[in-house]
């Protein structure tokens, strides 16, 4: 869906932002950007719809190069949420700012009617609100639902959640994960907030200084402490309590597997207390180490780890 | 670069009183009214950057020179067609294009343009905004309401020009077609780029004013201030300089 070959860019007059970066967004995916500031993900985000132009190297959207096409053209496919809201919102009524976007794309009359309802509706907004005045969380969901009204095929969030709170984020998030299992949509999110990434990207890339220093699956990157470090965030607490755990808390993600995880190490452990009553002086501790291994491992198998687009469904 | 941004710098032109480099760019730029010889005028110009090499500001005055001789153009042409005093010197088919008054007073005119704004512009690379604010105020009693007012002014120019592009951004984000050649279809699209930004303005200003308020805005009287801004020997040398100019000036007026 989305395509970075060799791209690199930099700001008139200014040292080089992006610096050789490749990646791929496959369509349906929830990735996530991670980075210190000025790592360059806005930069990226910017790359990835149009806005700015790579200096070098190729930047493909549905497989068309963003260097070829208009900007205009490109906005048809993605959808960019800023985070301001207010760098947006230009019309007198939240209808018409929904209907803004459709119709600046020559959707036709019936269809934009029917997509401006459907916005108002899933984001419980009236129509004749003036959306100036209105609250921040209110303007952000505004502003969610105009880009969501073109019908995109990749929305890319530049910290959509920065001055929301934790229900408003909720909220936009589980809407927009829950369109891409629904519909398929691309989403890019660029985020700080490593407790959102945990819980509703698939993937992660890590940027620094211009730079990918590590792509993979949520899970993997949550737990690798020296990635994270380099671009200076920490893991979501869950993550973080896991690995302080130790590894027999290697595939905990969620505070429901932490729960059943603390569970099955007590019983363990019980067992194991039991166990060394029983048997021999000599061959207690061995043996009792191989057993609670081997009662980690089989209940460890079985689980998937939290980012799997069901197991998400079911939680949103 | 901007061309009217503040050049950091250690020179003499930098060290003199705020309110004398206000006065001398008017002096100057009066010395160049005055004046009324196409050759004085030159003279001046290039004095001008003569002077401001000695605070390291070559490069500025050039490029101001060059960007003010397009405006010096536009009279120059204004004033060729429109003066016709004197000899014909351009005939074409019988009719006179231009005369040997209009070719002069064009000359005149257009390098007195570029002579007199020079200083004026130069003026901004060697005072902070603030600096010739608080000089102002502390010297020469001026309100300081109004004093920030400008410096305010001057301040948001750069502000609304970065929130512009972003809301630019924001709408070529949602399609709105900024990159079309057509100039109409773009006249149309006006609105989705300035009601956002008369909103952000209306916003920050309000936000402004208000943190103004919370720290004592209203208190602030011409005493107020952390800077002093006393006058120096280089001052007073400054300031004989430009007699000794304004005077050179009115004798080219009377002599020649």
């Amino acid at each position: 869906m989305l395509k970075f070959d060799h791209v690199s860019f930099s700001y008139p007059g200014m040292k080089q932002t992006v610096k050789d970066l490749s990646f791929e967004v496959h369509a349906g995916e929830v990735v996530a950007m991670i980075g210190s500031n000025g790592a360059g993900k806005s930069t990226v985000s910017r790359l990835a719809n149009g806005l700015l132009r790579p200096d070098s190297g190729h930047v493909y959207v549905d497989g068309e190069d963003t260097g070829k096409v208009r900007t205009s053209e490109i906005a048809k496919k993605v959808g960019f949420l800023f985070q301001n809201p207010d760098r947006q919102i230009c019309q007198n009524t939240v209808r018409e700012e929904i209907a803004f976007g459709p119709q600046v794309q020559g959707v036709a009359q019936d269809e934009i009617e029917r997509r401006t309802e459907e916005m108002l509706q899933t984001f419980e907004l009236d129509g004749d609100w003036f959306p100036f005045t209105r609250s921040r969380g209110e303007r952000q969901r505004i502003a969610l639902a105009s880009v969501l009204a073109c019908n995109p095929e990749l929305v890319i969030l530049d910290e959509p959640t920065t001055g929301l709170d934790y229900r408003e984020c909720i909220r936009i998030m589980d809407y927009i994960t829950g369109l891409s299992f629904e519909k398929g949509l691309t989403v890019l999110m660029v985020s700080h907030d490593m407790e959102l990434v945990q819980e509703y990207a698939q993937r992660v890339l890590v940027l620094t200084d211009g730079r990918l220093v590590d792509e993979g699956p949520t899970g993997r990157i949550m737990k690798d402490m020296s990635v994270l470090g380099q671009a200076h965030v920490l893991p979501a607490q869950i993550p973080m309590l896991a690995l302080r755990f130790g590894d027999k808390f290697s595939d905990v993600y969620t505070v429901e597997e932490m729960a059943e995880a603390i569970h099955r190490e007590k019983t363990a452990k019980v067992i194991a207390m039991e166990n060394n009553k029983s048997d021999a002086v000599s061959t207690e501790g061995i043996q009792g180490r191989g057993r609670k291994a081997a009662d980690t491992n089989e209940t460890g198998t079985g689980k998937k780890s939290g980012n799997e687009p069901d197991e998400k469904g079911a939680r949103s | 670069m901007n061309l009217l941004d503040y050049v950091p710098g250690d020179s003499f032109l930098h060290k003199l009183n705020p309110v004398m480099k206000l006065l001398a760019a008017f002096l100057y730029g009066i010395a160049c009214i005055i004046c009324n010889n196409v050759i004085m005028e030159l003279a001046f110009i290039v004095l001008m950057i003569l002077i401001s090499s000695f605070a390291g500001l070559q490069k500025r005055a050039l490029r101001l020179t060059k960007n003010l001789l397009v405006l010096g153009l536009i009279m120059f042409i204004l004033q060729l067609l429109f003066v016709r005093t004197g000899e014909p010197l351009l005939v074409i088919g019988g009719f006179c294009v231009f005369t040997v008054g209009g070719l002069m007073s064009a000359l005149l005119l257009s390098f007195r343009i570029v002579a007199t704004m020079l200083p004026l512009m130069l003026l901004f690379a060697i005072t902070r905004m603030n600096d010739l604010c608080g000089a102002l105020v502390k010297r020469l009693h001026v309100p300081y309401r109004y004093a920030f007012i400008v410096t305010t002014a001057f301040r948001f120019v750069p502000l609304f020009t970065t929130e512009f592009h972003d809301i630019e951004d924001a709408q070529k984000a949602r399609g709105v077609e900024y990159d079309t050649g057509n100039i109409f279809r773009r006249l149309k699209l006006i609105v989705p780029l300035f009601v956002p930004l008369l909103i952000s303005s209306m916003k920050k200003v309000d936000a402004g004013a208000m943190s103004a308020q919370l720290r004592g805005f209203n208190l602030r009287t011409t005493q107020s201030g952390y800077h002093e801004y006393p006058f120096h020997i280089c001052d007073a040398v400054c300031l004989l300089f430009l007699a000794a100019v304004l005077a050179v000036s009115v004798a080219s007026m009377i002599l020649i």
